[in-house]
């Protein structure tokens, strides 16, 4: 009893430390519906595209001393353009493949990113420790991680920009009307390939950007991205495939179960119940929480 | 009949081969090549046959390697009883996740069979007391085999575990041979091809697709105890996804839904894999004239050893991309458009 006295104690604190996780999670996640919305393919290379995230931002604060929330601004640009590149030369090429070779090809793509950044980077971890890594603000008796709400923050601006971005812009209606309707938006005169290298560029750019976000509180290692990758499914079909309101509850609410079970049951079968919550999901509210899946 | 006779000629000819080659670690590769076959053939019916990718194989490795090391590690009990054990182990996990998975279709099955094997590798690593968590299990030693008071073999060279993987690798190979011939096999290739056609016509989805998991399975959780035996460790890497990775690239690289692919998988990846680790494609590049003592020399000496996870995935994105078929489709193809050159009969049976 005296556990789960101590957990419901905790409860508010477990909350609150849940959801400013989940912001990160979340960015992940809306990075991997987008490509899902906009090609339909599932790309399993997204965590290892997270990883090479984590990887530019912490040479970014150790060669060039840039603190690892400024250096959006160059990991943004440099993953759109990775992003771009992996759609042109690989992804563009098997639009019209079977399901389950798009998916190998992407697991390639992971294997390839995962065991380069080892052979370069070496398979040890590093630490990006800035001033504020394990410095915390109280408020309400709450002590609140600074790096982590600095990370939900910034999440929570990328996310409102990028929803204005599809919702206000004529490219982001092109980008949403292809993830329609393909071949719909091509009769109307969209040049969906390019909506394409769009999505495929925001989408890798996001999971960097998450990489970045995420670094001043994880370890950095080259296999980093699996644990990832599996999360960032989760994420998004809690919250329906190819909504992106969808994958920000669904970032918030895998933070949450992650941080309420590590308190209540052990840190160790905190995914158990990420999975488990997955499989209910998946078997009994396939299109997700919010029950509806559109961009 | 002619294919069959060759079979087994290139069967007796690869089970002489203990006796005239002495070199343990050549049957260290040929053991390896045979676990890979055993493997990919299992994956083959439930993936190739059945059109059902699961990335989640590893749980089924996982199973018949764990519970054949426990049983006989903690309870003594000899391996050829406890693996029956363990495959029962696997086979009833098989029905299990068969039961949540199948419900679902592509993208969402694949997804799921990776939760669900992460579900049972995340299970073993925390329930500490049953499975030594973390740690993992090193086997003391496996007991002489005898029938009748005669022993056959004590287990102290690399033969007997060569030839129990020669003679499983044979097995599942005969099993897909005799699922692409069977009734179980139209429905299968029925499924794959269109389940909801398939499904009008009659065929009950969900239990053909349960009798191929259950085949996958039980072979599969034989290579799993065959590897437990003979590395006499286990711990929860092999329940992990690049194991399960790793098995569906066999078949993928080889050719899928085939009899031959997983084998010609297992014959290009296992070599090219040991040979990275033996150093042996670092030396030919400097034979080749790649200055040895250069800064590139230096660098592809130390990494290309541990470069096999990179090598296969730059290898299934050029396989995907140029010969989606794999390999055998690949080749075939080729043989097909040029129509006066014939394939020998004899080495492609096996």
């Amino acid at each position: 009893m005296n556990q789960l006295q101590q957990c419901a104690v905790d409860l508010p604190q477990s909350l609150i430390s849940g959801v400013l996780q989940g912001g990160a999670f979340a960015l992940v996640g809306i990075g991997l519906t987008l490509i899902f919305g906009v090609m339909r393919i599932i790309n399993f290379a997204h965590g290892d595209f997270l990883m090479v995230g984590m990887y530019l931002t912490w040479f970014a604060f150790n060669l060039l001393g840039i603190d690892p929330f400024l250096s959006l601004v160059l990991t943004l640009p440099l993953m759109f353009l990775l992003g771009a590149v992996v759609q042109k030369v690989f992804i563009n090429r098997v639009l019209n493949a079977l399901p389950q070779n798009q998916i190998l090809l992407t697991i390639g793509i992971g294997l390839v990113l995962s065991n380069l950044a080892m052979m370069f980077f070496t398979s040890d971890y590093r630490i990006l420790s800035t001033s504020y890594s394990s410095s915390s603000v109280k408020v309400a008796g709450l002590s609140i991680s600074v790096p982590l709400l600095l990370s939900f923050l910034v999440t929570a601006a990328i996310t409102a920009a990028l929803y204005l971005f599809l919702l206000k812009t004529d490219t982001g209606q092109a980008i949403r009307a292809t993830a329609q309707d393909r071949d719909a938006a091509q009769l109307m005169g969209i040049n969906v390939k390019r909506m394409s290298l769009l999505a495929t560029g925001l989408g890798v750019a996001l999971a960097g950007a998450a990489g970045a976000l995420i670094s001043p509180t994880y370890y950095i290692y080259p296999q980093v991205g699996g644990a990832f990758t599996l999360k960032s499914f989760v994420v998004v079909v809690l919250g329906g495939m190819g909504s992106i309101i969808g994958a920000t509850l669904g970032g918030v609410v895998v933070g949450v179960t992650e941080s309420v079970a590590a308190s209540c049951v052990s840190s160790g079968v905190k995914e158990i119940f990420v999975f488990v919550l997955f499989l209910l999901v998946l078997l009994f509210r396939p299109a997700g929480l919010l029950g509806k899946s559109r961009m | 009949m002619r294919t069959l006779l060759a079979s087994l000629v290139v069967l007796g000819l690869l089970a002489a081969v203990p006796l005239w080659v002495e070199s343990p670690y050549g049957l260290h590769v040929m053991i390896l090549i045979f676990l890979a076959v055993i493997q990919g053939e299992s994956w083959n019916v439930l993936g190739g046959y059945a059109g059902q990718y699961s990335v989640g194989h590893a749980a089924y490795f996982g199973m018949g390697a764990y519970v054949t090391t426990m049983l006989l590690q903690f309870k003594q009990v000899a391996p050829w009883y406890g693996v029956w054990v363990a495959v029962a182990a696997a086979v009833a996990l098989g029905a299990a996740i068969g039961a949540i998975t199948f419900r679902l279709r592509g993208p969402y099955f694949v997804l799921a069979s990776i939760a669900t094997a992460e579900i049972v590798r995340l299970i073993t690593l925390n329930w500490k007391e049953f499975t030594n968590g973390a740690e993992g299990i090193l086997l003391s030693e496996v007991p002489p085999f005898s029938i009748g008071g005669r022993v056959l073999t004590d287990f102290s060279t690399k033969a007997p575990f060569y030839w129990i993987g020669l003679g499983l690798a044979a097995l599942t190979i005969a099993a897909n041979w005799w699922v692409q011939h069977s009734k179980l096999g139209y429905y299968l290739q029925a499924i794959r091809e269109d389940q909801d056609a398939a499904h009008s016509l009659g065929i009950p989805l969900a239990r053909y697709k349960n009798y191929a998991l259950a085949i996958s399975a039980f072979f599969t959780a034989f290579a799993g105890a065959l590897y437990g035996l003979y590395v006499g460790f286990v711990d929860t890497a092999v329940q992990t996804v690049e194991v399960s990775v790793q098995i569906v690239l066999v078949c993928i690289i080889g050719g899928i839904g085939t009899i031959l692919g997983p084998v010609v998988g297992a014959l290009v990846l296992v070599p090219l894999a040991e040979a990275l680790r033996a150093n042996l494609v670092a030396e030919a590049l400097f034979k080749l004239g790649v200055e040895e003592t250069s800064r590139t020399g230096l660098f592809l000496k130390e990494n290309l050893a541990h470069a096999h996870l990179l090598i296969y995935g730059i290898l299934v994105v050029v396989v995907i991309l140029y010969m989606p078929e794999g390999v055998v489709g690949f080749v075939r193809r080729l043989l097909r458009r040029r129509p006066a050159a014939r394939p020998a009969a004899g080495g492609k049976a096996a």
